[in-house]
């Protein structure tokens, strides 16, 4: 057991508050307290009903744990019989390309209305996020993202569905044609 | 799961120690780590001041997922405390306690406790009902106890010294933890609590 007395404040902050050591696979609550995720897991065991922070008794549960990943750390990580912290959930920036960029949402709409619209402007709205994606420099959060998620797979994913969604336009533009 | 409850009842002790509080401490039992010896000084303004009362902790091997096993050692006069047996009726001891929580905390929770009792939420029915009914007469009995069991400082009282030493004499088995315990528990009503002895041998 390694004794840590020593140890300066800074370090402090980021002690589990379980076990009181550096936090190990650390998750954060929704009301802000760090933990390492095999404490916080064996605390919401211990108690399946009427789960509470451990620091606050704010509402807590499984799903409301937010991972943290720092630079370096988890590739060494024993995970045991627990089962995995719960995954990282990324909310999208708010898009600043208000109109096309929504085009195709609406293709397969049933407003007619929409329609034309949404494959008119579909093409410029695929160029539009595969720019942005690709783009990448104002949007740091992604890198980091990717990083923990595995690299590029997302980006390359993201293309996939891109295109086809245009392959599915141009059938359907056909269609139409020939209706 | 030990290891984590030993690890956690080492820093815990180091903080106890190091925090430098007068009013608490914390001792290890013969190098046991999950056996531990508490005190804490009865707060200002109450019948507990300047008592020293010593709790017994003990802490499960599931701890801190579970709560540690705390009672008073020192007797005591409260009616969130068993005055036989020392046990104590505190929430965060039961099903408020959480992982978070630190002996420390469980310390300073106590003297709370003895600042402001739960009449309501009793551990000892007869404390409490002396509480609710005739509370002069409990605060005057906790401090006897206090001054008794505890160290607290001041003349004890000199009426329930005569009434300890009729007791005695009438009853001549009794030793005089039991003569203030029958006492107590009959408000001082020293024929009531002669009666009850007699009844009970």
């Amino acid at each position: 057991m390694p004794e840590t007395d020593d140890k300066s404040e800074d370090t402090a902050t980021f002690e589990c508050n379980i076990c009181l050591d550096t936090a190990k696979n650390a998750v954060i609550s929704m009301c802000g307290h760090l933990f390492c995720w095999p404490c916080l897991y064996q605390w919401l065991e211990t108690r399946p009903q009427g789960q509470v922070c451990p620091v606050c008794k704010a509402g807590i549960s499984r799903d409301k744990v937010i991972p943290l990943y720092g630079r370096g750390g988890s590739k060494t990580d024993p995970r045991e019989k627990l089962p995995p912290r719960p995954q990282g959930h990324r909310t999208e920036p708010e898009a600043d390309y208000a109109g096309p960029g929504g085009g195709h949402r609406y293709v397969f709409g049933d407003n007619p209305h929409f329609l034309s619209f949404g494959i008119g402007a579909f093409p410029f709205g695929f160029f539009a996020s595969s720019f942005n994606l690709a783009g990448g420099a104002g949007n740091p959060m992604e890198h980091q993202h990717r990083d923990a998620a595995g690299p590029a797979d997302h980006q390359m994913q993201d293309q996939l569905v891109s295109k086809l969604f245009l392959w599915l336009a141009c059938i359907f533009l056909l269609w139409l044609l020939m209706a | 799961m030990a290891n984590i409850a030993m690890q956690r009842i080492r820093r815990e002790f180091k903080e106890v120690v190091r925090s430098d509080e007068q009013s608490i401490k914390l001792e290890l039992q013969e190098d046991n780590v999950l056996s531990l010896t508490g005190y804490i000084t009865g707060p200002e303004k109450t019948p507990y001041e300047g008592g020293r009362f010593h709790v017994q902790i003990t802490i499960p091997e599931t701890y801190p997922f579970n709560p540690p096993i705390v009672k008073f050692t020192t007797k005591l006069w409260h009616p969130n405390i068993s005055s036989q047996t020392g046990v104590i009726c505190l929430d965060i001891l039961k099903d408020q306690w959480a992982a978070a929580m630190t002996l420390r905390i469980v310390l300073l929770s106590l003297q709370a406790l003895l600042s402001a009792a739960e009449p309501d939420d009793p551990q000892d029915a007869v404390v409490a009902n002396q509480y609710k009914t005739k509370h002069s007469l409990f605060q005057q009995t906790a401090r006897f106890w206090a001054q008794t069991f505890a160290g607290a400082p001041g003349p004890l009282n000199p009426d329930f010294q005569k009434k300890i030493d009729k007791f005695l004499e009438v009853a001549p088995r009794a030793d005089r933890h039991t003569a203030i315990q029958q006492l107590s528990n009959f408000d001082w009503n020293i024929d009531k609590a002669i009666e009850d002895v007699y009844k009970s041998d």
